[in-house]
């Protein structure tokens, strides 16, 4: 009757709406990508890994599941597989520079994603994480949304292979400047590829943020590792675990 | 804008369907991926619709991982109860893939790469 609504009836209101999930998602994006300019693009001030941070603080203290965020956050995640399409462009892009570049690309994909799944597994294993942890570590260089699809065919559980994903992700993206200038690696698209079998999505991101060429070797990549992970994973998964 | 996210989703919505009724296990927006690839060799050029959106969509692809990772709060036990299985499980892993794949790339036994 009367339109003044005590707090936390408005409070219910937006919890049961997707506005909330999608206002806080997106602001707490926007909040990472304004540390990561201002850090200069620093590695390590990671704008994926801020908001994660915001985001799930934020819903732990106002102790609202993650199936209801999840509720209205899924329209961004939805445009993940519009993402996945999209990045035909970038591979375009670079096509005409690929010719003699095939083989050796090829190579170093499946070696790569051999020793990621292979070191991931066995270190996890090795230091004592349990079958559910060493199952979700198989599909993690794999780009989120293909991997989260791997892993309900390896019986692993999909959210936590996200979650593995993202933070490998997010890993690679801090990470890949060291190892290589360590290697002495100067050709971009070398280094954007390496970028790209490992860390996928976020690699990308961050690969584009640098340099044009190096971002669509990594977005290339990133879209073979995704082709070959989903083909090539439930295939290996019996006989790795 | 709106014409560029016609295409993009009509491309998925065709990799959805094929990956469906061929039972394959490749997931639709990959086989989208892949459709959309072949167009645009076909097509020789990247026409400006397919071009904004797809430029909108790449750049903030980050965006778009953080509602699935936000469920690391549903595993916060186990992963606290493996924090350092999984952290060096990770960075091994990380280095290590991309230590091979640069190192295959820049050792490749056929000079096409840069002195």
């Amino acid at each position: 009757m009367t339109p003044a609504l005590p707090i936390a009836e408005i409070w219910v209101y937006l919890a049961g709406s997707p506005l909330f999930a999608l206002l806080l998602t997106l602001a707490a994006y926007e909040a990472g990508v304004t540390i990561y300019e201002r850090a200069h693009r620093h590695p390590f001030a990671n704008p994926v890994a801020i908001a994660i941070v915001i985001v799930a603080v934020t819903i732990s203290v106002l102790d609202m599941p993650y199936a209801k965020y999840f509720e209205g956050a899924q329209f961004i995640h939805f445009l993940l597989g519009t993402a996945t399409v999209a990045l035909a462009v970038p591979i375009y892009q670079c096509w005409g520079a690929l010719r003699g570049k095939v083989l050796p690309l090829l190579t170093s994909l499946l070696c790569g994603g051999a020793v990621s799944i292979m070191s991931a597994v066995g270190v996890a294993r090795l230091l004592g994480a349990d079958s559910t942890v060493q199952k979700a570590m198989m599909a993690k260089s794999v780009t989120a949304p293909i991997a989260m699809g791997v892993a309900e065919r390896v019986s692993a559980s999909p959210t936590l292979t996200a979650v593995f994903a993202v933070s490998t992700g997010i890993l690679g993206a801090i990470m890949a400047r060291y190892v290589l200038d360590v290697l002495r690696m100067t050709e971009w698209w070398q280094r954007g590829f390496a970028i790209g079998v490992a860390a996928h999505g976020l690699g990308t991101t961050r690969a584009l943020s640098i340099n044009a060429e190096a971002g669509a070797f990594s977005g290339l990549a990133m879209g073979m590792h995704g082709v070959a992970g989903a083909v090539l994973i439930p295939l290996v998964a019996d006989w790795i675990i | 804008m709106i014409r560029g996210f016609i295409i993009l989703l009509s491309f998925q919505g065709a990799g959805e369907i094929i990956s469906r009724l061929l039972a394959l296990p490749v997931p639709g927006p990959v086989i989208g991926l892949v459709l959309l690839l072949v167009f645009l060799i076909r097509r020789r050029k990247i026409d400006a619709p397919i071009d904004t959106v797809a430029a909108a969509l790449t750049k903030h692809l980050g965006l778009l991982f953080v509602p699935a990772a936000v469920g690391v709060v549903m595993f916060w036990p186990q992963l606290t109860a493996h924090f350092w299985a999984i952290s060096i499980a990770l960075i091994v892993s990380v280095t290590a893939t991309i230590a091979t794949s640069a190192a295959i790339l820049r050792f490749w036994p056929s000079g096409k790469s840069g002195s």
